[in-house]
């Protein structure tokens, strides 16, 4: 099995010094912020610019070629719901790291995205939710079997479409969290590639109890066969849960200095 | 439904090496694919092969050998020899006479053979210690100074002195440095990560992950180069995609089928030939789970194995 795959999601509008560095085309910031997710072991690197309505094709643009001669062309998911901004995006974006990803499509106003990352041999996070969050597995099945259909219809690969549960949070939904689990084993026996915002569990728990749910929860994940997570990736604990997972599933050999690398 | 054959090869690759200099330079890894699977892409450096000596000359050689090197005074002259038998890429000279259990020659006396070894012939060269730890933090660090310039490959640095060693070797003097573990998989990735913390460029490592003559435990040779492999280009890791040498000459040799004589072993028939078989299945099998590089003793046995690689690559 391959190593499970990290999205660094810290190059976000909704953090104010991202959003002010991306709206005044300020390199230092994001470069800053995308060293430290890089050397703390992220692969892939979340570039959310948000709608930027407008601007979007030129910013995104922007932020993909500084990303990507600043480290090596770095591997980059292209998160916005701008559809002119993705495809701007990849239009400069070099693959020898990785596909992009766009990120992201759902079974509802958004399931256009799968044509668009098929169009553009891009991987897509398949959000597996229609109108609101699905009441069960059943739904969930339904919505992935659904984007599955249109990903294979548009010629893509199965393994292409990375499925997202949706990562419930604990604080009002703690009796969904088995049935999110369930979901990725579902998503595993079919061979399917999955991923998600794995730190959604913690939301609005106190800041140094967020790595500890976080870390269990991918754990848990892991063993279910989650393959991806955008997370934040100098949260420690939780990449060394995620290298320590690796080992126990045989994805990564061991070595004793196996969390220094 | 057409039958379309998937092609095995990987996005990883092993990396590239180039031992020595100039026109005699030999240049190993590179692939990704299995062993020998020309069919899923090509094998741009086929497997090298070397001959070795040691710093006991003649004598120390078995008595089969020593016909091949009729006429050789010196170290240095079965060194001009040996590089010019066919099938020889490289010439690897073993300080065995520096171990302290046994002759205990002197760093001096050793590197100055190293240096007439090396001033005699301009093959890519490859210096093998004593296999004592201490002695080999020693004289290999020496062997990298006299053998700046020549790009020679340091044999190699264990888990116990791999500081003076990759320090000497893979940042001094840039050479080539080899890295040791004895057929634990665990081992072999750890050294190369402690040693490229150290600071030397993984690219300039090729690993010796243990070997055993076929026969006496030789499966777990196997299973570690397999999982050697099996990292370093299915699963892309970086810390295991140096090419392997084995030195294969030291371990046959020693064993009972290379040793007994024909008196004590009537029914075995000829030693020579048992030696040199011993020598050739063991080399076989380990270019077949993945060495890029072998060391042996017996010029028959390298040229047998050198037709082998041109049939297969």
């Amino acid at each position: 099995m391959a190593k499970f795959v990290t999205i660094g999601e810290r190059l976000s509008t909704t953090a104010p010094a991202v959003n002010k560095a991306f709206l005044e085309r300020d390199p230092e910031p994001i470069l800053k912020r995308a060293k430290q997710q890089l050397d703390a072991g992220a692969v892939y690197l979340d570039v959310n610019i948000g709608p930027a309505e407008g601007y979007g094709p030129d910013l995104m643009k922007w932020a993909v070629q500084l990303l990507q001669s600043e480290f090596d062309n770095v591997p980059l998911a292209l998160d916005t719901s701008n559809k002119a901004a993705i495809e701007a995006g990849i239009s400069v974006y070099n693959r020898s790291k990785g596909k992009p990803i766009v990120n992201s499509a759902d079974a509802a106003g958004r399931i256009e995205n799968i044509d668009l990352a098929a169009a553009n041999d891009a991987i897509v996070i398949a959000l597996c939710n229609g109108e609101g969050i699905a009441k069960d597995n059943d739904e969930r099945m339904g919505y992935c079997q659904m984007l599955l259909e249109r990903g294979l219809e548009h010629g893509m690969e199965p393994t292409d479409l990375w499925f997202d549960p949706l990562f419930l949070v604990v604080k009002g939904m703690q009796d969904k969290q088995m049935e999110v689990l369930e979901c990725i084993k579902m998503f595993a026996d079919m061979g399917l590639n999955s991923t998600g915002g794995l730190s959604n569990n913690s939301n609005g728990m106190p800041k140094h109890i967020r790595p500890i749910m976080d870390s269990a929860l991918v754990a848990m994940a892991m063993m279910q066969g989650l393959t991806s997570a955008i997370v934040n990736p100098n949260d420690l604990r939780l990449m060394e849960t995620i290298k320590s997972c690796d080992v126990f599933k045989n994805n990564t050999l061991y070595a004793d200095s196996y969390l220094e690398i | 439904m057409p039958f379309t054959a998937k092609s095995g090869k990987f996005n990883a690759k092993i990396n590239t090496v180039v031992v020595g200099t100039g026109d005699k330079a030999i240049t190993i890894g590179g692939e990704n694919v299995l062993p020998f699977y020309t069919f899923d892409d090509a094998i741009e450096n086929a497997p090298k092969v070397g001959i070795e000596i040691t710093d006991g000359g003649l004598a120390a050689e078995p008595e089969c050998i020593q016909k091949f090197y009729e006429g050789c005074t010196t170290v240095a002259d079965m060194a001009k020899k040996a590089a010019t038998f066919e099938g020889v890429d490289f010439l690897s000279i073993r300080l065995e006479g520096g171990d302290p259990n046994g002759e205990n020659k002197s760093t001096e006396e050793l590197i100055q053979l190293v240096q007439e070894v090396a001033d005699a012939v301009d093959v890519p060269l490859v210096v093998c210690g004593c296999k004592n730890v201490e002695k080999d933090a020693e004289l290999l660090d020496k062997a990298a100074s006299v053998l700046a310039g020549r790009n020679a490959m340091i044999l190699a640095a264990k888990e116990e002195n791999y500081k003076t060693i990759g320090a000497s070797a893979g940042l001094a003097y840039k050479q080539i440095v080899g890295a040791e573990s004895a057929v634990d998989i665990n081992l072999a990735k750890q050294l190369n990560v402690l040693l490229t913390q150290l600071g030397v460029d993984g690219k300039s490592v090729v690993m010796n992950v243990g070997s055993a003559a076929a026969g006496y435990g030789f499966e777990y040779v196997v299973s570690t180069m397999d999982r050697v492999k099996a990292a370093a280009l299915q699963q892309g890791d970086a810390t295991l995609q140096m090419p392997i040498i084995t030195p294969v000459a030291s371990e046959t040799w020693s064993v009972k089928e290379a040793i007994s004589t024909e008196e004590d072993s009537p029914e075995w028939g000829s030693q020579e030939e048992r030696g040199i078989d011993m020598e050739i299945e063991t080399a076989a099998a380990v270019l077949a789970s993945g060495s890029n590089a072998v060391i042996l003793r017996h010029p028959e046995s390298v040229k047998t194995i050198k037709n082998l690689i041109s049939a297969l690559v």
